[in-house]
């Protein structure tokens, strides 16, 4: 005969023995890991000492009033500029093919040299001398770039005004 | 069959595509990309978001709503159609803010996001307007956010036309359009049923499920206070949307690190739905539902979408208990087992093998009822093994293999919804089966499918019905003999049919004799014209489907009416085509496969029987023992047999027989006389009070293995969950338990237990996992190549000659208690709780909707004796009480009660009411036929339903989203109107042919 029963003892955790397994499993898990953990000591002290806790505890319990912060502060109209030419500056950067660059870094870098070496001698040359030089190839295809240069960019220059 | 090919140009090249086909699918189909925001798989051509123009011959159309023709010129790369699908996103995103990175729906399936992206959208041509509306969150489960909210109408779209519920709309009269409820009111104080289509198809995150808010991502927790300034900066700085995206997605893609999505197969009823679980450690985000899930695509219903959490219960069973005494103590698996072991071994060897009944569990999984199968009749010996089909569809199955030859649907849901004529017969779809119902009430109110429901109370198909007929009750057999009788004497029978396929006419004509017209309408209450209309109906039908439940199955002569309907599908025809058949429908997820896999008393797996030498023989070889010979005791023979100490023990997983089986009180006080019970469940359920033994198992989440729908689709489900304390899968807990008494088994994993079934079960012999991955299903019979049959009897029926059986039957009158119990009861199921409530009422929002079940009384009745909303009344049969609160309702009429078998409470359990009778071949109870009377205990008092429930909401019924009133408005402008003008101005004219 078995009567329907509804009690149901449940094995009751004594507090002591789990808190005893609980001490055993992390002094394993020490254990094991002995070299991982000195070192993570020796981690936490220095970033203790630099008060890198402290901070970081006051940050996430405040975080929401120092995000209403920072979001008031990022955004203004000067910070939006910040954010937008440094985004503008990579696009820029991302636009130009490297084969181009390194020519013209190239170019730019030996005529600094020149550059220094003429600002060292401190010669003067006559306007004859120099008008002489303006027939050389090198001046020649230097100025003929310059001049690409400045109609690409008058291009842009009118395009714009042209769309606004 | 050969579907006819058209030719036409994409993009100046060649391409093929289906006839019917819209631009839109063809593309999808050749991986053309056109964008397409509201459109949706399982949803017709909306037209609401524009974003899918392409120039057809020249000019602009919606590639959604255009059918491809032969010959056509499609073009989707010219800048013309490019500034028309920008034009029409610009629009969209006026209404919603792109936060992807800190938004709920970021995890790589949101539609806008990934729309944008592959249109390559860097700017916002109009600014983002918040709409005037504060979110919705009145709902338990989900929340609308107007002002995320595009006004697609993919919500409206299937809450109007593939859920039906017709609840949701969108007022375009308004200044600023939004999605309402009803008659706009709070989302709570709805018609909604809660089904979470609308949820499920949304593009965006305007409709999230709770659950999900500020809970899917890493971000999307930060407090308003931070979120609002973030989004503005963001937007003030993006350099382009692409930027944005690629940090989205890096956010989207570490979301998988944390979120899992697992693929299920829902356990709430035999429909057999298929989605994925989204979970975060043990906790459940979502259900997510996908066009590809076979069954049910992107439908669910209340339970299925939100019904989970009791997985997580606290009062789950988590360690085995022992009853000691007047306690149960919590226990050792080893003890526990240990004792089973001994227990079961030492009843079977003083009383014998078939002292020992087993009962196996629908909700579980076929593996596992194979398993427990094996281990009553290969280990201990008996075939007294059954499952809860007893109490529901045994009758119907064995109407089936009488006259058909297969216990199962004959077809699937593409039958039902290709239907000419759908009749459903004492079942309720809408609350039992929601999404197949979905089906009906789609093909019933789009594609002029003709719906007829014959039942004792006006449900809700009742309502949408073409005819509805209410015969007197238990008196369906009359008139469905009576209606094929018509049919046969007016000559409408299908004669090649019959001629061809069908044995046992002349005879089955002989004794349909006496069931005329006249007949009928004595005995069932129908009038004449009711009646010739109804055979009228099904003579006019190119093809018909039947369905029935428990209507149908729960009467004495249950099994015989399964059968009368059968015979009337077969005189006309209506087997072996497409949009013909039966279908019963099966009340639990693994109803059919239960049955299936061999949990009957006379019927090893796959319906090969018992009694067969060469059927045992196979078994015998494979297992190394010897079978018994006949078939065992059924659930209701056991109870008798526990009555009259011919059964001395029972092992019973996954059933609540306490509350469900009929008579409870009887059943109840067989328990009490055991000599040695085990429960298994995942609860301590009433039934787990008589144990000795209870036993923790694992619900469906926490485990492998596969259930058979109601269309006799195999489906795998995968697990979500460890399984939680100590509780186990039931085919392991079988296997602990057989290794202990020596069986030796070794199945690691649940395919193993199905490449033994299918090796020995004929009609399951292709069925393997791998065929059965991911969304993959079978239907069985599934031959060996792996090849299925969806649609049963095409070329013959499964006797020796190949043809169907016409079976006389006769109407057997229903059980009658005696004239001073004056009222009938009708007793069923709500479509918010499952089965007595052991899972459901643990769930804070289904019980928010439904907190307990009430009494459904008719007006008449309510004003003879005085009753109103609330009251309480105590119901009397002769076999227990019941109190109960009242519902006064025109749903039922006259003397006709109809109160819910969904509840754990003793007090109002129905099954206190009902009695042992049953029906006289399978020995189901006859739940349906009972008399009661009426005591008004309290003539008033708090109604038993809450007003924020579906029931009392208002339905706004109209066809799609009328995307007709929002191109009448006077802000919109056509796009193609746009981009004519346009095009003249830069003498690029569309009309250049």
């Amino acid at each position: 005969m078995a009567r329907a029963i509804t009690q149901i003892s449940r094995y009751q955790v004594n507090p002591e023995e789990e808190q005893a397994r609980a001490q055993e499993e992390i002094m394993k898990a020490l254990t094991d890991n002995k070299d991982a953990v000195l070192n993570l000591i020796t981690l936490v002290k220095r970033l203790d000492d630099l008060k890198v806790f402290q901070a970081a505890n006051a940050f996430i319990e405040k975080g929401e009033d120092i995000g209403v912060i920072a979001m008031q502060q990022i955004n203004q109209p000067t910070m939006h500029n910040v954010i937008k030419n440094a985004m503008g500056a990579f696009t820029f950067l991302g636009s130009i093919q490297p084969a181009q660059l390194n020519t013209i870094m190239e170019g730019l870098s030996h005529g600094m040299k020149e550059m220094s070496r003429t600002g060292e001698k401190g010669e003067k040359q006559s306007v004859w001398r120099l008008r002489l030089r303006f027939w050389t190839p090198e001046i020649r295809a230097a100025m003929t770039t310059m001049m690409s240069f400045m109609q690409g960019m008058g291009e842009v220059f009118l395009r714009n005004r042209r769309e606004n | 069959m050969n579907e006819e090919k058209i030719s036409f140009q994409f993009n100046g090249k060649g391409y093929t595509a289906k006839k019917g086909q819209t631009i839109l699918e063809a593309a999808k189909e050749q991986d053309v990309f056109i964008p397409g925001i509201c459109s949706h798989p399982n949803l017709g051509p909306i037209q609401t978001c524009d974003t899918c123009y392409v120039s057809v011959n020249g000019e602009l159309v919606r590639s959604c709503a255009t059918r491809v023709e032969s010959g056509m010129t499609v073009d989707t790369q010219s800048e013309t159609v490019k500034e028309a699908q920008d034009e029409a996103m610009s629009r969209i995103l006026i209404n919603h803010e792109l936060y992807c990175t800190v938004c709920d729906n970021n995890n790589g399936n949101c539609t806008i996001h990934n729309t944008v992206e592959l249109m390559e959208v860097e700017h916002q041509k109009y600014p983002f307007r918040a709409k005037p509306y504060p979110p919705d969150n009145s709902h338990p489960f989900y929340r609308y956010e107007p002002d995320q909210c595009i006004l697609c109408g993919r919500c409206v779209e299937a809450c109007q036309d593939l859920q039906v519920n017709e609840t949701l709309t969108i007022d375009w009269s308004r200044e600023v359009p939004r999605v309402i409820w009803d008659n706009d009111v709070p989302i709570d104080q709805s018609s909604c049923v809660s089904c979470g289509h609308c949820v499920s198809v949304c593009p965006c995150n305007a409709l999230m499920e709770k659950s999900m808010l500020g809970n899917a991502g890493f971000l999307t927790g930060i407090p308003p206070k931070v979120l609002g300034p973030m989004i503005d900066l963001t937007k003030e700085v993006e350099p382009g949307y692409m930027e944005i995206f690629a940090i989205s997605e890096v956010e989207a893609a570490m979301r998988k690190t944390t979120i899992n999505r697992t693929k299920t197969v829902c356990t709430y009823c035999g429909v057999g739905c298929s989605f994925e679980v989204w979970t975060k450690g043990r906790e459940i985000l979502k259900i997510q539902t996908t066009a590809e899930a076979p069954a049910n695509g992107v439908s669910t219903c209340v339970k299925g979408k939100w019904g989970w959490d009791f997985v997580n219960s606290e009062e789950r069973l988590t360690k085995p208990l022992i009853r000691k005494g007047d306690e149960f103590v919590e226990a050792t698996w080893e003890e526990a087992l240990g004792l089973v072991a001994r227990k079961l071994s030492e009843i079977k060897e003083e009383h014998g093998p078939d002292s020992i009944g087993y009962i196996a569990s629908s909700k579980c999984s076929n593996e596992e009822n194979y398993l427990f199968q094996k281990f009553a009749r290969a280990l201990m010996g008996t075939n007294n093994v059954d499952n809860c089909s007893r109490y529901c569809q045994s009758p119907a199955t064995a109407g089936l293999m009488r006259t058909v030859g297969l216990g199962g649907d004959s077809g699937t849901y593409e039958d039902i919804m290709a239907s000419d004529l759908v009749i459903v017969i004492g079942a309720n779809p809408a609350e039992s089966h929601p999404v197949l119902a979905t089906r009906i009430k789609r093909a019933h109110k789009l594609h002029g499918q003709k719906l007829i429901v014959a039942d004792l109370r006006e449900n809700e198909m009742a309502q949408r019905a073409n005819m509805l007929i209410h015969p007197k009750p238990s008196t369906d057999l009359i008139w469905l003999n009576a209606v094929a009788k018509y049919i046969l004497d007016q000559g409408w029978e299908d004669k090649e049919f019959l001629e061809n396929r069908v044995a046992g006419l002349e005879k089955f004509r002989e004794t349909l004799e006496k069931y005329t017209i006249e007949y009928a309408v004595e005995k069932t209450g129908l009038t004449k014209e009711e009646l010739i209309k109804l055979a009228t109906m099904i003579h006019e039908a190119k093809s018909v489907c039947a369905l029935w439940a428990m209507g149908i199955t729960q009467h004495m002569g249950a099994t015989d009416a399964s059968t009368a309907i059968s015979n009337l599908l077969l005189v006309t025809g209506n087997y072996g085509r497409k949009g013909t058949g039966a279908y019963p429908l099966r009340g639990h997820n693994n109803v059919q496969g239960a049955c299936d896999f061999g949990t009957m008393p006379a019927w090893m797996p796959g319906y090969e029987a018992v009694q067969d030498p060469e059927v045992r023989a196979k078994y015998e070889k494979a297992w190394g023992v010897s079978l018994p010979e006949e078939p065992g005791m059924d659930n209701h023979h056991m109870v008798e047999g526990m009555h009259k100490g011919k059964i001395k023990a029972m092992y019973l997983f996954g059933e609540e027989m306490a509350l469900v089986d009929a008579n409870s009180n009887y059943v109840e006080a067989g328990f009490e006389g055991l000599d040695f019970f085990v429960v298994q469940d995942i609860f301590f359920s009433r039934t787990a009070r008589y144990a000795d033994v209870v036993l923790p198992a694992a619900p469906s989440l926490e485990k492998d293995g596969t259930f058979v729908n109601t269309e006799r689709r195999i489906q795998r489900f995968y697990k979500v969950f460890e399984t939680l304390g100590e509780s186990k899968p039931d085919w392991m807990i079988f296997q602990e338990i057989a290794n202990l008494m020596g069986a030796n088994w070794n199945y690691k994993h649940p395919s193993e237990i199905m490449d033994e079934a299918a090796s020995l079960a004929t009609l399951f012999s292709g069925v393997s996992y791998d065929r059965l991955e991911g969304w993959q299903s079978l239907v069985w019979p599934v031959s060996p190549e792996g090849k299925d049959t969806p649609l049963l009897y095409q070329e013959r029926f499964p006797f020796p000659d190949g043809k169907a059986r016409l079976v006389p039957v006769d109407w057997t009158p229903p059980f009658d208690p005696g004239e001073e119990y004056d009222l009938h009861l009708n007793n069923g199921r709500l479509l918010e709780h499952f089965h007595e409530g052991n899972l459901t009422y643990r769930n804070e929002g289904l019980t928010h909707k439904v907190p307990h079940p009430w009494l459904e009384v008719s007006l008449e009745l309510a004003k003879e004796r005085n009753l109103e909303d609330g009251a309480l009344v105590r119901l009397t049969s002769p076999y227990g009480h019941v109190e109960i609160r009242v519902m006064v309702t025109d749903r039922v009429s006259g003397n006709e009660l109809y109160l819910p078998m969904n509840t754990r409470d003793e007090l109002a359990a129905v099954n206190r009411l009902t009695s042992s009778y049953h029906d006289i071949i399978t020995h189901t109870p006859a739940y349906k036929e009972m008399g009661v009377k009426m005591e008004v205990l309290e003539t008033a008092g708090e109604p038993p339903l809450p007003r924020h429930n579906h029931r009392f909401g208002n339905r706004v019924p109209q066809i799609s989203v009328k995307v007709e009133e929002k191109w009448k408005r006077e802000d919109f402008t056509p796009i193609e109107q746009m981009y004519e003008i346009k095009g003249d101005q830069h003498g690029e004219g569309n009309y250049a042919n």
